[in-house]
């Protein structure tokens, strides 16, 4: 039988469907949501979700179509030529209202007190679709408040609507079926099977698709409202990955980083590690230039850098080895690397950064440093490796350093006549230098790192430096210039549009345009 | 007799027209100088400059030079859902606080499309709490001008006055001046239970106290010499420099918007629109002291009329829920939340909206682009074009008859300025 379908005409590449009475051409094999969506026609819904599987739980998508008695649900149909959908006919504006009220029936009274609030999808659709006051005064059903579901996750299951996006997260994303469903009609309720935690390392991203607040982070929870914060586009520094991420942040702390949606890097997740990251910003941090552990100003601890590292280069110029770390923004680097050619006069640079780690083949890299190809990019191939600066440590070729960003190998510093360290945080690099100079952190701002996929991908700066810090190109611009070089850059994007004509492969990379940080309450409740 | 004859002019004071009939030897040779009026003189009321240009007593030019109460009402519109612009709106004119309010409800409510779904008894006290507001403000100006021409009584009866007609509108707003009473949909809360026959005393104590002013001020010689033939606007120019209400009404220009595109139940109502003849300031002192009393005859009209009802429209989309709702069902909680926290939602466009202010035709121009705020909120005062004609009908006059002129132009800096 298989044979007969070769005598068939091929199916159309693009189908020509009907929706609230207009007619659109769309590609043949996508559902009528898909669709919709293309064409600009809104259908709400709550199980769907554009990186999971569509099992049409939640009956909120339905639409009408001609020849079908029932309403069918649009997330789950695909379409067919000369389909007629209608999406705001009365009777699929009643059964969405219907379904709606079936949904907020046993829904507890919790906006108040919900970390979701201002940014639930049922209250969207609520006030979007429905807004008549309830019909019924019944008591409502109770279910348990407060569950440990993991590591990072609480689980209200009065207020879950019972969408499954969670357990799909688990078993699609994570690949761990940590999540299941247990009892059935209105005694249903998400659970672990008895003894389980959902401790998977993609567990976070639960919350962010609840579409209501039944799981709520325990690291974010009754930390601050949702609408006051700030949302600014950035890159994870977790990994060499590079997950799109945004930083949410208010009074210049961040709160939470989420997941921003690329389909060419992340889709629509990242692990809860990279979550964490953004901890580090507001730790430890080194906030003064240090001139032998004293805190001092910028020009004195710039003059000091300038005068060692500048009797070095007079004298004993190949004694002199500069270290990039694959932590730091290209910008840095480039900044740095012609700093070391041009005004140092030394080409043994070096490339380190944090070790190995955990991997997995989902999102997670070994490489623990966001900017690694980065790094080797703008060093070029004369850039020696971490092991090259232990051996030349340990056999005295290099006897002065200047450190650009947080590196591993420290061990060998405190020995060294001339070091001086450009670092976010205190510990034993700063302690071993003659000059430290503060540097700021990702967050603070505007670059960009390259990912393990040679992918150029922007950070913009969410928070103010902490302390007196600087940016790196700005320290490697103020550097050469008590060195006696002029002053080259004004800004980030100079030194950005500057390596992308030298370092060929940077050579396509683009800076794209300014973003403004958005408060949450101004993104018209993105539910 | 003749030596028991009365002096040649019957004037106690020497006005504007003695001093045009004086030969013109017989003034003093004089030089033009710079003088600074405001915006720290009583007269100014602390909100506007004069830079003139005087030779002697004669003002020769003028340069009203006005935003000194720049509150930037547009920008913080922009940022606030669309009922937390009504604090804003009380501060526009903030002697007539509840004409504003209802000025831009109505302009929001038509955009929404909603207009002709406000409960009746909503418009009925929107239209009584809007007149009580129009009196206010004529006492306000009457009584204020009257005192800066001395009559220090006047201003005490009148400020009587409008102090009772305020703690009528305390009592249903909370609020002695910035009521916010408005809502969009309706009014905030119920007339209170007695509001009616207190109004009806209150209104009888008003007559009073506007008839006892009438009597101190309409016959009296001072008082008249200072505004008859003051500050005369002609209908001309009033059409051409956009000037309505009051202002433009005592040049001629018999324009009302309550009559002439009734809003809100304004057409129910008899009621007649004073128009005057000469256009000076006695002509604007005379308009108000008949709108005042014409805003009573509305007001018992609409006492013996208003109807039973909801004051807020039932769509919870629009209006807060009840809040036994809100506390006690998980719909209104949301709906109460979104409409606190997004604002309503009113749909993407323009509209300009007008209505009958205390001062004349006050516009609201907003625009939407769909969310809960707004993408454009513009006002436009009746005062800004009112006062702009100052620079036409000043020059020429005495320093001294600046006050009455200004006062009768009745500049509300709030509302100029925004």
């Amino acid at each position: 039988m298989a044979g007969d379908t070769q005598g068939l005409p091929a199916p159309p590449a693009r189908v020509k469907i009907v929706i609230d009475g207009q007619t659109h051409e769309v590609p043949a094999g996508v559902t009528i949501l898909d669709a919709c969506q293309r064409v600009g026609v809104k259908v709400p819904f709550f199980c769907w979700h554009p990186g999971l599987s569509a099992p049409a739980v939640c009956r909120q998508c339905l639409v009408e179509i001609k020849g079908f008695s029932k309403p069918i649900p649009s997330c789950y149909t695909l379409v067919a030529d000369k389909m007629e959908i209608s999406t705001n006919s009365p009777k699929v504006v009643d059964v969405r209202r219907q379904m709606l009220e079936f949904t907020l029936l046993n829904h507890p009274i919790d906006c108040p007190i919900c970390d979701k609030a201002g940014e639930c999808m049922l209250q969207k659709h609520y006030f979007d679709w429905d807004a008549r006051l309830a019909r019924n005064d019944g008591s409502k059903l109770r279910k348990a408040k407060v569950v440990d579901l993991g590591r990072h996750i609480v689980l209200d299951q009065e207020r879950c609507i019972l969408c499954s996006r969670c357990i799909r997260v688990c078993n699609e994303v994570a690949r761990q079926p940590d999540l299941v469903m247990a009892f059935r009609g209105d005694r249903q309720l998400l659970t672990t099977a008895p003894g389980q935690r959902l401790d998977n390392p993609y567990s976070l991203n639960t919350v962010d698709v609840c579409p209501v607040g039944a799981l709520t982070a325990k690291d974010f929870r009754f930390s601050m409202r949702a609408w006051e914060l700030w949302a600014t586009p950035s890159v994870c520094p977790g990994c060499a990955t590079g997950c799109n991420i945004e930083i949410h942040a208010a009074h210049n702390v961040i709160r939470r980083l989420v997941p921003r949606p690329n389909p060419a890097v992340n889709k629509y997740w990242m692990c809860d590690e990279g979550r964490m990251t953004y901890k580090r910003v507001h730790h430890n941090r080194l906030v003064a230039p240090m001139v032998v552990g004293a805190p001092t100003s910028w020009d004195a601890a710039l003059g000091e850098a300038a005068r060692l590292l500048g009797s070095v280069r007079d004298k004993t110029p190949s004694t002199l080895g500069v270290v990039l770390s694959a932590q730091t923004t290209n910008e840095t680097l480039f900044a740095f690397s012609r700093l070391s050619s041009e005004g140092l006069r030394t080409d043994r640079v070096y490339l380190a950064g944090e070790g190995e780690g955990s991997a997995d083949d989902i999102l997670v890299s070994a490489d623990k440093n966001p900017n690694t190809t980065g790094t080797k990019l703008i060093g070029g191939p004369t850039l020696g490796t971490a092991a090259d600066l232990k051996q030349d440590l340990e056999t005295g070729v290099v006897t002065a350093l200047l450190v650009v960003g947080a590196v591993g190998v420290v061990d060998r510093f405190a020995s060294l006549p001339t070091l001086v360290v450009l670092d976010s945080h205190q510990g034993p690099m700063v302690s071993a230098a003659r000059v430290a100079l503060p540097l700021a952190m990702w967050a603070e701002v505007d670059g960009s790192f390259t990912n393990r996929q040679g992918k150029v991908q922007r950070l913009r700066a969410a928070l103010a430096p902490a302390g007196q810090s600087r940016p790196g190109w700005e320290i490697a611009d103020q550097l050469g210039r008590a060195l006696g070089a002029t002053r080259r850059y004004a800004n980030a994007k100079q030194v950005f549009s500057e390596a992308c004509e030298k370092v060929t492969l940077m050579s396509g990379a683009d800076w794209g345009n300014p973003e403004i940080p958005v408060q949450l309450r101004f993104a018209n409740s993105r539910g | 007799m003749d030596d028991h004859s009365p002096p040649p002019s019957r004037h106690l004071v020497m006005g504007f027209g003695d001093a045009a009939n004086l030969p013109e030897a017989d003034e003093l040779p004089t030089e033009s100088m710079p003088l600074n009026m405001g915006p720290s003189h009583p007269a100014m009321h602390g909100t506007v400059r004069m830079v003139l240009e005087v030779e002697g007593e004669k003002i020769r030019t003028v340069d009203v030079q006005i935003g000194y109460l720049h509150r930037c009402f547009e920008k913080e519109a922009e940022n606030a859902t669309w009922t937390q612009i009504f604090p804003y709106t009380d501060r526009l004119n903030y002697v007539s606080p509840m004409l504003c309010n209802v000025g831009y409800a109505l302009a929001v409510e038509k955009l929404l499309g909603i207009d002709n779904k406000i409960p009746e008894r909503a418009q009925f006290i929107r239209v009584i709490v809007g007149e009580i507001s129009r009196i206010t403000d004529h006492l306000t100006c009457l009584g204020a001008s009257a005192m800066e021409l001395a009559a220090f009584t006047v201003f005490f009866y009148l400020m009587k006055a409008r102090e009772w007609l305020w703690e009528l509108l305390e009592e249903v707003s909370g609020a002695r001046l910035t009521h916010s009473y408005v809502r969009i949909g309706g009014v905030v809360a119920d007339l209170t239970d007695d509001f009616c026959p207190k109004l009806r005393d209150v209104l009888r104590r008003c007559r009073g106290a506007i008839s006892d002013a009438d009597k101190l001020l309409t016959g009296n010689r001072i008082f008249r010499d200072r505004m008859d033939g003051i500050g005369i606007i002609t209908r001309e120019d009033a059409i051409g420099w956009g000037l309505t209400g009051p202002v433009g009404r005592s040049a001629g220009l018999a324009y009302d918007v309550r009559k002439d595109h009734p809003y809100l139940v304004y057409d129910r109502f008899d009621f007649d629109v004073p128009v005057g003849s000469k256009g000076d300031n006695f002509d604007r002192y005379a308009v108000r002291l008949e709108e005042m009393r014409q805003s009573m005859r509305i007001l018992e009209q609409a006492m013996d009329r208003l109807p039973a009802g909801p004051v807020l429209i039932d769509d919870a989309r629009v209006a807060l829920p009840p809040k036994r709702e809100v506390y006690n069902t998980i719909e209104s909680m949301i709906a109460h939340f979104k409409l606190t926290m997004d604002g309503i939602v009113v749909p993407p466009g323009e509209i300009y909206s007008f209505t009958e202010g205390g001062n004349g035709e006050l516009g609201f121009y907003i625009v939407s682009d769909g969310t809960g705020r707004p993408c454009k909120c513009r006002v436009r005062p009746p005062c800004f074009a009112n006062t702009a004609v100052l620079n036409k009908i000043l020059p020429g006059l005495f320093i001294a008859d600046i006050v009455p002129t200004f006062g009768m132009i009745n500049m509300i800096g709030g509302e100029c300025d925004r």
